[in-house]
């Protein structure tokens, strides 16, 4: 198979998204007064309308509404007044209605869009637009809908391979999701390279994580995502086959799918062969595509109005005090950090996608005068060191964190220090100026001190000094060295090679 | 003080009342109302399964609540009982199917538990055609229920045990659920009073459902008072059920205000259709002479697009009723087969052996109804029909205050008299529209038909959340029929 | 058009009722005797008519409070089969034999 870069001179792929949502962070099913609990032990959250007794009715949750409303609005959707559910029929285990209850033509949001700016590694992927200097582009991302659902229930398969239905000798099935408030966002199909989907992804949900609607998790599947993807010659207008692409579960996962789908389609129009209308699953083991499903016709899931559902008619007073709810989202956010605080764009956007991560970085640089080094610090080294826990809740506070900055900006302590430091900081709860003093790590930056050892090492090494006059420049790294070493690395290097700088040069 | 207890011959009111003054216990009316279904019920087969231990339970219950002084509600006492489409705990539910043998409600219907609520005694479950599809109670999976009138003949249905348990004096109040006329045709054969409320002013939450936007439930009793009181204590704003409507009314209070000014409408068109036996079109017109001999005036009224209401019936009943039996999978609940290689082997057979044919036609009916290729020229249409239909209600109620049209078109037929599908449809032709619409109607006896000598009855119909003025049209209409209301066979002393 | 056995095998496939042949042809014969009257819904003009899925009037905006109310308790909810394992409902292998 050719790569992904040669696939994208003759052809250009055109993909779209379908994400689901869960609504995570409400207490109560879409439906029914159940908690959403997960990890509770199967079938310990259900009731008669979950379980789909008969004789149940389904009411609707208001902070769910207003969840898919604060959705809608935070990605420029238009909020439809007039909606109504509708039931999608079909017999599946993990249904306890057979039918789901979902909307019809007319979502609660319809007509958004994000505009999508890809930069950095990935965004060489798209050769039809202009890029930047930089070699960023950006491209708008249509968002064609957002309607609202429920969850299904989850099955268990066993005595088949690695737990897949396909040979299993029975199945487990738990209703405590089935009812879980869902939300699916469906996108024009606007993306045309992996890396604009992945992007388009992490983009999404930084703003449903600042709008607080959903934990977003793609590995534990409160937010998933399909992909719908065909190839068209470069230059054409008109739409292939496409196929749908399932089981993407991380963002990787979601670039790397669509990566081998491309380059699989390709391969079997290039060889004169017929794309099919079929859903694939990705391997992740293998990074492949595999068919589960052919669709030659479209299922015909019977849809019609749901007529236990009272229709909705939104008002105006409604959407404005969801509106109220709106926060700063990440973009705006981004472009505050970086006038305000002058960071770089890159990180800017990194701590700005992350709530917990925003809240801490404006908690420490408040008033500090040290944000650009406070950012560079959370993203260059607390990052690393916290390895995925929470930032929320870990033993740093951003006032210590500020006073970090502050010691490494001032010269007080190294940038290599300043690693040791927090490290400590993470471990103990300690502030950096009690660890600093403790561990005696105080830099030395004394000119006088540090000039009395450069001036010994000088006149200990008149051949050096003599190769350095004589074009040798690297052996300035020889003089620091030992005045590192002299001064049990504790000098200050920039203050030592300013002197060693001068003495050689003399 | 009443020396022996008879049920039969008691009113709500004279239950209550006798109740509250103290001249039975609760526990008393229970024992004499499963004497009368022990002695009786083996000929009528009204009920599917008598709840004993629920009925003492609830008895105990009030006989300490009197003796305390405390609350004991409006129906306090009254042998109650509910058909079997109702979930209701420590009850099977089987909407006589085959489906359903074994279910066991987790949960009560929230109109069975506002009955009790307010006292009433559970004494059981009652027959019905299997799903509530039908007009007769032939198809019930567990035999059929007998009219009291006469043995051999159908009681109506789909809720024909509960109107069979009235007539037969087996209980006092019975629930039944309406969606074609199902309360109201079975009542009409059986010479007893059912009501159909408007759409939404009873909760359908735990009743097991067949047409969701067409289903109502509602009230069976001997008069039309015991059918207000009744009402009284089921209807309102369920937050369990979103279709449901905030009520406030006391549908007791203004019964006797009669109908003098009232204008009652009249349908030549439609009570004259081809149909209608001449005993059942006579009975409408002595009943119209009769309500004008009360001091209402009769008013010709038209509803141009009501004979299209069977055919936008068969469209949306069927199409709601394959959406509500899509959750019978043999999974959760329900028969399961045995042995089954796999889920769809155990879906097919399942589902085959758990419905009989008129709930398959139904199911299978309903999915091709809400097809692709009939949505837009079944469905979508019958639900253009219904705004028409609906509308010509309104426009007809800017006229009258009621209208009079017969409940079903004939007396009750033999058992296996009406083989065919589309004929056993026909009964529902007069009662259909109302549920179309939304509306509420009741059927009240008129006497025994000139040619069968079997109860014949007439139907008032109202505008939406008029259910008060068809109870009072109906209480001032009931004064000109002195009628026995429990079958001959089942009174006691042979009265 | 009237339904042919094929069709109706299709819709027996769909809504998942196990039918013998003989059944299936007597259900095709009542089906399309009953979708014959079902004609008068397609005899009217009804250009313009909006329809009515909720006879309910200007009921809209039903909803409830996001406050948890215990439900079920695992052995009620599995009550009603007997087919359960380590409280969950057990089902047989949803793709027939073999391995796919």
């Amino acid at each position: 198979m050719k790569t992904i870069q040669e696939v994208f001179r003759d052809w250009e792929a055109v993909i779209g998204l379908e994400v689901h949502t869960e609504l995570t962070t409400l207490k109560t099913k879409m439906f029914c007064d159940c908690p959403i609990d997960f990890g509770a032990p199967p079938n310990t959250h259900t009731c008669p309308v979950c379980l789909g007794l008969p004789g149940a009715l389904p009411v609707p949750n208001r902070a769910a509404i207003e969840s898919i409303v604060l959705a809608g609005l935070a990605t420029n959707c238009d909020i439809e007044k007039r909606s109504m559910f509708y039931r999608k029929t079909y017999m599946y285990p993990d249904m306890p209605k057979n039918f789901q209850t979902t909307q019809g033509p007319i979502a609660f949001c319809m007509r958004g869009g994000l505009d999508l700016t890809v930069s950095g590694q990935g965004s060489d992927e798209r050769i039809d637009v202009e890029h930047a200097e930089d070699g960023s582009y950006t491209t708008h991302i249509g968002i064609t809908r957002i309607h609202m659902e429920e969850d299904a229930g989850k099955m268990i398969h066993v005595g088949g391979t690695d737990g897949r239905i396909a040979g299993a000798s029975y199945s487990l099935v738990d209703y405590n999701r089935a009812g879980t408030p869902l939300i699916e966002l469906v996108t024009e199909p606007d993306l045309r390279t992996p890396e604009e989907a992945r992007r388009f992804m992490q983009k999404l949900r930084q703003i449903f994580l600042a709008i607080g609607i959903s934990d977003c998790s793609m590995e534990e599947g409160s937010m998933r995502c399909d992909g719908n993807i065909s190839l068209r010659r470069r230059g054409s207008t008109g739409f292939g086959t496409k196929t749908e692409l399932k089981n993407m579960n991380s963002f990787k996962a979601l670039h790397d799918g669509l990566a081998y789908e491309i380059c699989r389609q390709a391969e079997v129009l290039e060889q004169g062969g017929v794309i099919y209308q079929e859903t694939r699953h990705f391997e992740p083991a293998t990074k492949r595509t595999i068919v589960m499903r052919t669709k030659e016709t479209a299922e015909d899931y019977r849809l019609f109005p749901e007529p236990d559902l009272a229709p909705y008619d939104l008002s105006d007073e409604f959407i404005e005090r969801v509106r109220a709810k709106l926060p700063e989202l990440p973009d705006a956010k981004s472009a505050r950090y970086q006038d305000e605080f002058g960071l770089a764009a890159a990180d800017a956007e990194t701590l700005a996608g992350d709530p917990a991560w925003a809240r801490f970085f404006e908690d420490a640089a408040a008033g500090s005068g040290h944000a650009v080094r406070i950012a560079n610090l959370m993203i260059n080294e607390l990052a690393g060191q916290l390895k995925g826990g929470d930032i929320a809740t870990c033993k740093v506070a951003p006032a210590s964190l500020a006073e970090l900055a502050d010691l490494v900006d001032g010269d007080a302590i190294s940038g290599k220090q300043a690693k040791e430091v927090l490290a400590e900081m993470l471990e103990t709860g300690d502030g950096p100026a009690a660890i600093v003093e403790r561990r005696g790590m105080k830099q030395v930056s004394d000119a006088g001190e540090l000039e009395a050892i450069v001036e010994q090492l000088i006149a200990d090494n008149p051949d050096k000094v003599e190769a350095y006059r004589n074009g040798k420049k690297g052996l300035t790294g020889f003089f620091v060295g030992q005045a590192m070493k002299a001064t049990k690395g504790q000098g200050n290097p920039k203050v030592i090679s300013q002197i060693v700088t001068r003495y050689l040069e003399g | 003080m009443m020396t022996a207890l008879d049920p039969a011959k008691l009113s709500v009111a004279d239950i209550t009342s006798g109740f509250a003054a103290g001249e039975f216990s609760a526990r008393e009316m229970v024992d004499a109302a499963f004497e009368v279904i022990e002695q009786r019920d083996k000929d009528i087969h009204a009920f599917l399964e008598l709840t004993p231990e629920l009925a003492y339970a609830k008895a105990t219950e009030l006989d300490e609540a009197r003796a305390k002084g405390e609350p004991i509600g409006p129906l306090a006492a009254v042998p109650s009982g509910f058909k079997d489409n109702m979930n209701q705990v420590g009850t099977h539910t089987t909407c006589g199917s085959a489906m359903l043998e074994s279910y066991v409600s987790p949960y009560d219907a929230t109109c069975v538990a506002n009955i009790i609520k307010a006292g009433g005694l559970p004494l059981g479950k009652l027959n019905m055609d299997e799903f509530a599809f039908g007009s007769s109670t032939e198809t019930s999976y567990f035999g059929r229920t007998m009219n009291p009138w006469d043995l051999e003949r159908v009681p109506g249905g789909s809720s024909g045990g509960s109107a069979a348990a009235v007539a037969g004096g087996l209980a006092t109040i019975t629930l039944g659920s309406d969606t074609g006329g199902s309360i109201r045709q079975p009542a009409a054969f059986c010479g007893v009073v059912g009501l159909k409320p408007t759409y939404g002013v009873v909760s359908r939450y735990g009743v097991v459902a067949f047409g969701s936007s067409l289903d109502q439930v509602g009230p069976f009793g001997k008069t039309v008072r015991d059918v207000a009181s009744a009402l009284n204590a089921l209807s309102g704003r369920d937050p369990l059920d979103c279709t449901s409507q905030e009520c406030t009314v006391d549908f007791t209070a203004n019964l006797e205000e009669g109908v003098r000014g009232m204008k009652v409408g009249i349908i030549p068109s439609l009570t004259f259709a081809e149909g209608a036996t001449p005993e059942v079109r006579q009975a409408v017109e002595e009943a119209a002479r009769n309500l004008e001999g009360l001091g209402a005036e009769l008013v010709e009224v038209d509803l141009p697009h009501v004979e299209a209401s069977l055919a936008a019936y068969y469209v949306i009943g069927p199409a709601e009723a394959f959406s509500n039996l899509s959750r019978f999978d043999s999974i959760r609940y329900g028969h399961r087969a045995q042995g089954c290689a796999d889920l769809v082997e155990q879906y097919e057979r399942s589902r085959a052996e758990g419905f009989s044919t008129e709930a398959r036609r139904r199911i299978m009916l309903g999915s091709y109804l809400l097809s692709a290729d009939a949505y837009n020229t079944y469905y979508y249409p019958a639900q253009q029909v219904r705004t028409l239909i609906t509308r010509d209600y309104v426009e007809a109620f800017k006229k009258v205050d009621v209208i009079l049209l017969p409940t079903s078109p004939r007396t009750a037929f033999k058992f296996g008299e009406i083989s065919d599908p589309t004929s056993m449809y026909l009964s529902d032709m007069f009662t259909v529209s109302i549920n179309i619409a939304g509306n509420g109607g009741i059927s009240l006896p008129t006497g025994p038909g000139v040619d069968t000598g079997l109860p014949t009855a007439v139907q008032l119909v109202g505008p939406q959340f008029g259910d008060d003025v068809i109870l009072r049209a109906a209480a001032a209409l009931e004064t000109c029929y002195d009628i026995p209301r429990v079958a001959p066979m089942c009174a006691r002393g042979g009265e | 058009m009237p339904l042919t056995e094929h069709d109706v095998r299709d819709i027996a496939a769909y809504t998942r009722i196990g039918l013998t042949s003989d059944e299936l042809t007597q259900m095709t014969k009542d089906l399309n005797d009953i979708i014959e009257t079902l004609a008068p819904i397609t005899r009217y003009d009804l250009e313009g008519v909006p329809p009515t899925f909720h006879p309910i009037g200007d009921l809209s905006n039903v909803m409830r409070e996001d406050e948890p109310r215990p439900g079920f308790d695992t052995e009620t909810a599995l009550s009603n089969t007997g087919s359960t394992q380590d409280g969950s409902f057990k089902i047989p292998p949803i793709l027939s034999g073999g391995d796919a």
